[in-house]
């Protein structure tokens, strides 16, 4: 992984690629790779859908190796939905073969004089950039059977579906799972239409006859990488709770403690929480002969994807995430499961994001497009983005851009980007993170391991009042980190309890690079990336003010608590003073 | 079909229910049973003494508790008054999870939401809670509730009835409605909704 491949799609005859070797960027990886590259060589007030922007695809570290849980990728560029930098963050089996292949990262460049559509096939061999308008606005589920056809089934498909190649903001790029379905997705931030403004409808990966990435202590890593598996199975999150229930073990819990943002975030309760559950989720699923647990992708240990099947027990879509059921669900109202999954199903096939489109249909329904709790209303809203129509476009703009056509206050977004499934007026402190992550509102930016764990920051008093700046500043700095590693974020829990699992970990880094690895790399590691990030915003043309929650988050008291965001603007622009 | 008379609205129903069919009524147990006990005393003193769980379970397992939709922090100081709702749940995923854990590290982001707590005497009294158990817990505990008899609103029984596939309904061999036995169609059928029903099953 000591090269970076670019496909510069633009040039006068026929898109060409190149490669270099990593150069500058030696040593990073996922996140810090997309983020190094977009912060020098994307210029800021770019138009995102233009020729000067870059979509970078970047494995992280670890990936491709034997390292488990690394298979995490990231999709990087100027975000047409924020204006700002963009790490979109994926599963399935892209990450480990693009670092089998070779490549650090794989940056698309340019754009082409027409719109000829084209997929990118690399193998050991080289790179094929193919013209084929047959794809054109095929939905990811048909391109990947068609590709099938042509490309066998020992292959990764990365691609977008008809949202992309219609540019729109809320476009994702799809990564294929372990059975080729095209179910996993970087989803935030519309990097999806960047790739469809670069006219790559699909990358077919193929590492036949590429070997497993190799570290340069094998002894050392096999022993903490055996260590980090045996840490993630005895915790109880990563060991039972996430296998037995996915990431939708949550649902009963936020909605318990009044943070479960239902009806465009109108009310912390949702009535329907039990019939949308993790728990109610794995009984239908068991109940249709799906599967209840599964990795995203090969490596992974922790098993928190699955299968879920129609009610004639055909498939339908994978196990739907917390986020997806929260957004399509008691975001708008929604106790369907069923209808809910379709959701999902649908937004994996347009290669849509779906926090951005349950946040957006919550939004219509709030400006009287549908009546809140129709399932099968919000369905047709979706398929109006599938077909393009003129409200379609609009809705595939995303939530800040309904609400602004569609005249409606209450539109949950910072930095144009929708907030996900939590409400910052029950748990402040993650207001914080969506007010001030460089991504725009994002549960992921402030997610690992705490100043506990790193110590850095000081030790905050867990049970005063004070200290949701610090946790949110030490957490958006760990997760950084983590994002650049190829590991999948939910491994924090293992390594928050279990100091043993944590050094597990960096012993790992450490065996794989040959460099020693400690806390305070990673700290350091976090903070470099943040500060290519907020670099690239600055110059971007934002300031402390786009750091602010929406207005109605400090006015309107949120049921069944009552409570107002109440952490002041001079506290969030002390975030990122380090 | 005649029944015998409910006591104070209350049905009682009783299923008979394979081994294997058991868990899908867990989630009844996450939308609340009503629960006598005595309250007035600690959320530890009564999930030990009076829910009869173990110390050691309350400390390994029970990682997220909520009184009144408010996080627990410790224990031993949070009193639990009557007619408070007292759910118990394993440790979750997520930042939001790890921020309403108890004693978490990251207690700081939740201050607004976190129960404060309350002078612990020991006044206790009779009384009755709403109890919910979620996700692990359910799966730990719910049969034995289940196998004791649960007080639950007939609303939430529609809704399983209503919801449950075909699988689970075959997997309810037989059942009785204050004590006249019935069939399963002929149970799911009945209107539950201004109701509540004292539901108890046995796994055969």
């Amino acid at each position: 992984m000591d090269k970076i491949l670019r496909i510069n799609m633009g040039p006068e005859g026929a898109p060409k690629a190149s490669e270099e070797p990593i150069g500058q960027y030696a040593g990073l990886g996922g996140r810090g790779m997309t983020s190094a590259i977009v912060a020098k060589e994307v210029p800021p007030l770019c138009h995102p859908l233009g020729k000067e922007n870059k979509l970078v695809i970047a494995p992280g570290i670890l990936s491709g190796s034997q390292a488990a849980q690394s298979g995490r990728v990231s999709v990087g560029c100027k975000s047409p939905l924020t204006g700002g930098i963009k790490e979109a963050n994926s599963g399935g089996q892209g990450a480990q073969v693009i670092a089998r292949l070779g490549y650090a990262a794989i940056v698309l460049e340019g754009k082409p004089a027409d719109d000829t559509l084209y997929k990118v096939v690399i193998n050991k061999e080289g790179v094929d950039i193919i013209a084929d308008n047959s794809l054109k606005m095929l939905g990811n589920y048909a391109l990947i059977d068609k590709m099938k056809v042509e490309y066998g089934e020992d292959v990764a498909f990365v691609s977008i579906g008809q949202a992309g190649e219609m540019k729109m903001s809320a476009a994702s790029v799809a990564f294929t799972d372990p059975e080729l379905r095209p179910t996993r997705h970087a989803g935030r931030g519309g990097v999806g239409a960047v790739m469809g403004a670069k006219g790559v409808k699909v990358i077919v990966l193929d590492d036949a006859g590429m070997p497993t990435r190799s570290p340069k202590d094998v002894e050392k890593f096999k022993e903490a990488n055996k260590a980090f598996v045996q840490g993630l199975r005895k915790h109880p999150i990563t060991g039972e709770g996430l296998p037995s229930f996915g990431t939708n073990i949550l649902t009963n819990v936020i909605n318990e403690a009044g943070a479960l943002p239902t009806n465009n975030f109108q009310s912390g309760r949702f009535d329907g929480a039990g019939s949308i559950s993790g728990e109610t989720q794995s009984d239908t699923m068991k109940a249709r002969g799906g599967k209840v647990k599964k990795g995203c992708h090969r490596g992974c240990v922790i098993q928190c994807s699955g299968i879920y099947n129609n009610k004639d027990g055909s498939f339908l879509t994978k196990r739907v995430e917390y986020e997806t059921v929260w957004s399509h669900g008691s975001n708008c109202g929604i106790d369907d499961l069923d209808a809910i999954s379709m959701m999902d199903r649908l937004d994996d096939d347009f290669g849509l994001d779906t926090i951005e489109m349950g946040a957006t249909i919550g939004v219509a329904m709030e400006a009287g497009l549908a009546k809140f709790g129709d399932g099968e209303a919000a369905i047709n809203l979706l398929k109006e983005v599938g077909k393009g129509t003129p409200l379609g476009r609009i809705l595939g703009a995303g939530a800040a851009v309904t609400g602004q056509a569609f005249g409606v206050e209450r539109v949950p977004v910072v930095k144009g980007q929708a907030l996900p499934a939590y409400d910052p007026r029950a748990v402040q402190g993650i207001g914080v993170t969506y007010a001030t992550s460089t991504m725009g509102a994002d549960h992921t930016a402030g997610y690992a391991v705490t100043a506990n764990v790193l110590g850095v920051g000081g030790s905050v008093d867990p049970l005063k009042s004070e200290g949701q700046v610090e946790l949110s500043r030490n957490l958006q700095i760990a997760t950084a980190a983590i994002d650049a590693t190829g590991f999948c974020l939910f491994i924090a829990f293992a390594i928050l309890d279990q100091p043993d699992t944590f050094n597990a970990m960096l012993d790992m880094l450490s065996a794989f690079t040959g460099e020693p690895c400690t806390a305070d790399d990673v700290v350091a590691l976090g903070k470099k990336i943040l500060d290519y990030e907020r670099d690239f915003n600055a110059r971007a043309g934002f300031t402390s003010k786009q750091d602010r929650l929406p207005e109605f988050f400090k006015k309107e008291p949120l049921p069944p608590h009552n409570t107002t965001f109440s952490v002041k603007d001079e506290e969030l622009d002390q975030v990122f003073n380090w | 079909m005649p029944q015998k008379p409910s006591h104070n609205g209350i049905k009682t129903v009783h299923l008979f229910v394979e081994k294997n069919r058991v868990p899908a009524f867990y989630p009844l147990l996450s939308r609340g049973i009503i629960v006598k006990t005595r309250v007035g005393c600690s959320v530890k003193t009564l999930i030990c003494n009076y829910l009869g769980l173990s110390a050691d379970y309350l400390e390994k397992r029970l990682q997220t508790i909520f009184l009144d939709g408010k996080a627990v922090d410790d224990t031993e100081t949070t009193v639990v008054q009557e007619g408070a709702t007292l759910a118990l749940s394993a440790a979750m995923p997520g930042l939001a999870g790890a921020t309403l854990r108890r004693g978490s590290a990251y207690a700081a982001m939740r201050n607004q939401i976190t129960h404060q707590n309350g002078t612990c005497g020991e006044s206790t009294k009779d009384g009755t809670i709403c109890l919910k158990l979620f996700n692990l817990v359910a799966a730990d505990i719910g049969q034995s509730f289940l196998e004791k008899g649960v007080l639950i609103s007939g609303r939430y029984l529609r809704d399983f009835f209503r919801s449950a596939s075909d699988k689970i309904i075959s997997g309810i061999r037989s059942g009785e409605v204050d004590g006249v036995r019935m069939n399963t169609n002929q149970i799911a059928n009945m209107d539950w909704e201004q109701t509540q029903v004292d539901l108890k099953l046995e796994a055969v």
